[in-house]
């Protein structure tokens, strides 16, 4: 009977098997350390009957190991103790470098755990000791016995495949650590960057890139970078030939419109890469410019992307150094504007020369200039340098036209602001230059030297406000281009010439006024300027008078210029409101005449606007027609179906400075629309028969 | 009583013993030391509530075949609840189940014993 309950060995080898695989099976399954360095010296234990154990492990890049894990065993008797890689019980297992029965007497710290015997087999990476485990007196029925052989054999397999399961862990905190280090470099950085996998799926984003997506991360993540820039042709395409042609790619000043968002950014798309090479993906980074301070990025070194082509094309260019060729050079200035500054707050100065400058840059680049100082509020940009082209001075030539042209337009917004305008000269010249990276290594700056470069200087010098002057060479070049023009003027005598140079102006439609644009204008800033409580004199109001007096004008059959000039005197009719009420039809005449003026609008023409407006002062006073159409237009709503609803915003409106009861008001109305009367023909018959509607209507209210 | 052993109450005359840490030789002496002095008493009938009991070894287990040999002498009983999963594995690969019961919980044991 008592055999039947004996242990026998098949049964324990089986469990040594088992354990064995239940050691195999979970220790992959651990993702700490200590969890896994216990559950191996446990499991160890009971396999090998060991009464305690303990492990000791590396610690990071040290020589010093350290209890990682212990059991059943007090380990306060090990305190103080240092077990160093290089001497005793550590030293002697590297030496060993395999499992083994220990001599307990030879090692002083294994003797204080009062144990008999000790097996210990080392944890290893690669040929390197990373740890060791100790286990201690092999149990019996008969009491401690020695470690035998095959205890050694099975506590070195549990060793293998635990060292396996610990290099992976650290492994997997190294990556982990990595990740973490990368993840605090990405998200740290200010330039967008977000990565693509094979399926074109945004994998990684980092925060900068997510606000230019103007979407948070987790919105992000998973998404095709189809859909995410589903209204981005040029960054889709972008990648999908990084993607399809594993190459790099850059632009510049890409407008992203990303979740109703607009944001100017450069890009540049990499093909991600394994370590075999092979493309996994995409990397796309993304400079956001639209934080970047207009004046400082204004006053930095602007570069064609031609001449960054170049240069990092060609290695030797980088360097210092410089050759001899042709270019030519473009000089602006802006005519007066020190003492323009002088009438200006600061904040008015610089935003100013921000919004100059940027319209002006804007133009150079279009014609491929490379701007290369920007001297106060004056302009130097190269044509031709480092690579010329056929069409480097006409292209000079054309940027010098529409900078003035598009100054004109910059002006007249400026003007109908109440703004001083800007106006600038401008010279070029062409000729040898020598052209190079001028400057100390920290600071080297692509530029063009020579007395040519001296001589536009000194032609834009002579420019008068909205010339563009150009030597003689710079006309025989462009002088094939019939639709360029230009007038001789009278030689000039520049420092370092001995003779006069020979110079001309180019011609351009220089005073215009463009009767849609300053409608625009006007409007633009009514909806900016005209007081916000206001709920009748607003820019609909104003919308609606222009509307009328076009209608008006038809029937009446006024001819283009008439209706154009008293559509101008509509826009401009309620203008004076902005700054004041009782009076405002003399504040917006004199306001026109002021920006009329200004605006190269016919002097002769000027008192016929500012007349239609003072004409609509009530009682209107109209004494020809065009005053007549607009002082109909300006009360044609009173003989309107909407005439009601008009007139509860015009209440509103008149009790913002006024109180007045209902009764007061249908009073009034009575007594204004029984003593109205439209000037018009036109107006007579389209809008009496309403208009005495409106009256009767109102007369009922009244009882009357 | 040893550290091993935490507590000893009787339930409905069985003896219940609950046990805290290493079931090897000296946590299966301790345990077949209980039993024994219970079966001199009289009891029988015996649980292990081995909630506390993480690792085994085939000392451990050898000892608790002791233990059950010892009652059969009495026609007594042996019983276990509350085994973690590798404790439970090892029981079964060495036989123990074959002459006692794992159960799930006191109630059970109480009840199936």
């Amino acid at each position: 009977m008592a055999s039947e309950f004996n242990i026998n060995d098949l049964q324990l080898k089986y469990l040594e098997l088992e354990t064995l695989l239940d050691i195999t099976n979970e220790l992959n399954s651990f993702d700490q350390v200590p969890d896994l360095l216990h559950e191996i010296l446990v499991k160890s234990c009971a396999v090998l009957n060991a009464s305690s154990g303990l492990i000791l492990i590396e610690e990071n890049n040290s020589d010093i190991f350290e209890i990682g894990a212990h059991f059943n065993i007090d380990i306060s008797v090990f305190k103080g103790l240092i077990f160093n890689k290089r001497k005793g019980l550590i030293h002697d297992s590297t030496q060993i470098g395999k499992a083994s029965t220990l001599n307990i007497e030879k090692h002083s710290f294994l003797s204080k755990t009062h144990c008999k015997y000790a097996l210990m087999a080392p944890l290893s990476e690669k040929k390197n000791l990373v740890g060791l485990i100790i286990l201690f007196d092999k149990e019996s029925r008969s009491g401690i016995s020695p470690f035998q052989d095959a205890d050694t054999n099975m506590l070195s397999a549990i060793a293998s495949q635990a060292s396996v399961a610990y290099n992976n862990i650290k492994l997997l905190e190294n990556i982990k650590e990595a990740k973490t280090f990368n993840d605090n470099v990405m998200q740290s950085i200010v330039t967008g960057v977000f990565t693509t996998n094979l399926m074109g799926e945004i994998n990684h984003i980092n925060r900068a890139a997510a606000t230019i997506i103007n979407l948070e991360k987790e919105q992000i993540l998973g998404n095709h970078y189809e859909y995410i820039f589903q209204f981005n042709n040029s960054i889709t395409q972008m990648i999908s030939k990084c993607e399809n042609d594993s190459v790099s790619l850059s632009e510049s000043q890409i407008v992203l419109h990303c979740n109703d968002k607009l944001t100017t950014v450069n890009i540049s798309v990499s093909p991600l890469l394994n370590d075999m090479n092979e493309s996994i993906g995409s990397v796309v980074a993304m400079e956001d410019l639209s934080n970047i301070d207009k004046l400082k990025s204004t006053f930095k070194k602007y570069v064609s992307k031609q001449i960054v082509d170049q240069l990092l094309e060609n290695e030797e260019m980088q360097n210092l150094g410089g050759q001899e060729q042709d270019a030519t050079i473009l000089f602006s200035d802006i005519r007066g504007f020190t003492s323009m500054s002088e009438t200006m707050t600061p904040n008015e100065v610089v935003d100013t020369l921000n919004e100059y400058f940027n319209l002006m840059i804007e133009i150079i680049f279009k014609y491929n200039g490379t701007l290369d100082k920007i001297i106060g509020d004056a302009l130097m940009v190269i044509y031709g340098a480092p690579k010329s082209t056929k069409k480097d001075t006409e292209n000079a030539v054309l940027t010098a036209i529409e900078m003035q042209e598009k100054l004109i337009e910059f002006n007249q917004r400026r003007i109908i602001n109440s703004l001083l305008p800007i106006t600038i000269g401008i010279g070029i010249n062409r000729g040898k230059v020598i052209s190079g990276n001028i400057g100390s290594r920290q600071q080297m700056n692509f530029t063009v030297i020579g007395d040519s470069v001296n001589l536009a200087s000194r032609l834009c010098s002579a420019a008068k406000a909205g010339e563009i002057i150009v030597s003689e060479t710079v006309w025989v070049n462009i002088k094939s281009n019939k639709l360029l023009k230009s007038q001789k003027l009278i030689p000039i005598k520049v420092k370092g010439k001995s003779l006069p140079i020979k110079i001309r102006e180019i011609t351009y439609a220089k005073s215009f006024f463009n009767y849609g644009v300053v409608y625009g204008m006007i409007e633009e800033f009514l909806i900016q300027r005209l007081p916000k409580e206001y709920t009748y004199h607003t820019i609909h109001h104003i919308r609606d008078v222009v509307k009328q007096s076009e209608r008006i004008a038809k029937k009446e059959k006024l001819s283009l210029e008439d209706t154009a000039d008293l559509k101008l005197a509509a826009w401009l009719h309620d203008v004076g409101y902005i700054w004041e009420l009782n009076h405002h039809e003399v504040r917006g005449a004199a306001y026109a005449k002021s920006i009329l003026s200004a605006l190269n609008f016919p002097t002769s023409k000027i008192k016929r606007i500012t007349d239609m407006i003072l004409a609509t002062k009530i009682p209107q006073s109209p004494k020809n027609i065009l005053e007549q159409v607009l002082c109909d237009a300006d009360l044609d709503y009173l003989g309107r179906k909407d005439y009601h609803a008009i007139s509860l915003l015009l209440l509103k409106e008149f009790r913002l400075n006024k109180e007045i009861s209902d009764l007061e008001w249908l009073k009034l109305q009575d007594s204004f629309l029984s003593k109205h009367s439209y000037f018009t023909k036109t107006s007579h018959s389209t809008r009496n028969k309403c208009k005495a509607h409106v009256l009767e209507s109102i007369r009922q209210s009244l009882n009357i | 009583m040893s550290d091993f052993i935490t507590s000893v109450k009787e339930n409905n005359s069985i003896v219940i013993i609950e046990t805290n840490g290493y079931l090897n030789n000296i946590g299966g002496e301790a345990v077949s030391a209980v039993v024994y002095e219970k079966i001199a008493q009289g009891q029988s009938k015996f649980l292990i509530n081995m909630a506390g009991t993480k690792i085994v070894n085939s000392i451990g287990v050898s000892i608790l075949i002791e233990v059950i040999e010892k009652l059969q002498e009495v026609n007594g009983k042996l019983g276990y609840y509350n085994l973690a999963p590798i404790v439970s594995k090892t029981f079964n690969i060495m036989g123990l189940t074959k002459y006692s019961t794992i159960f799930e919980t006191e109630e059970a044991a109480v009840n199936g014993l």
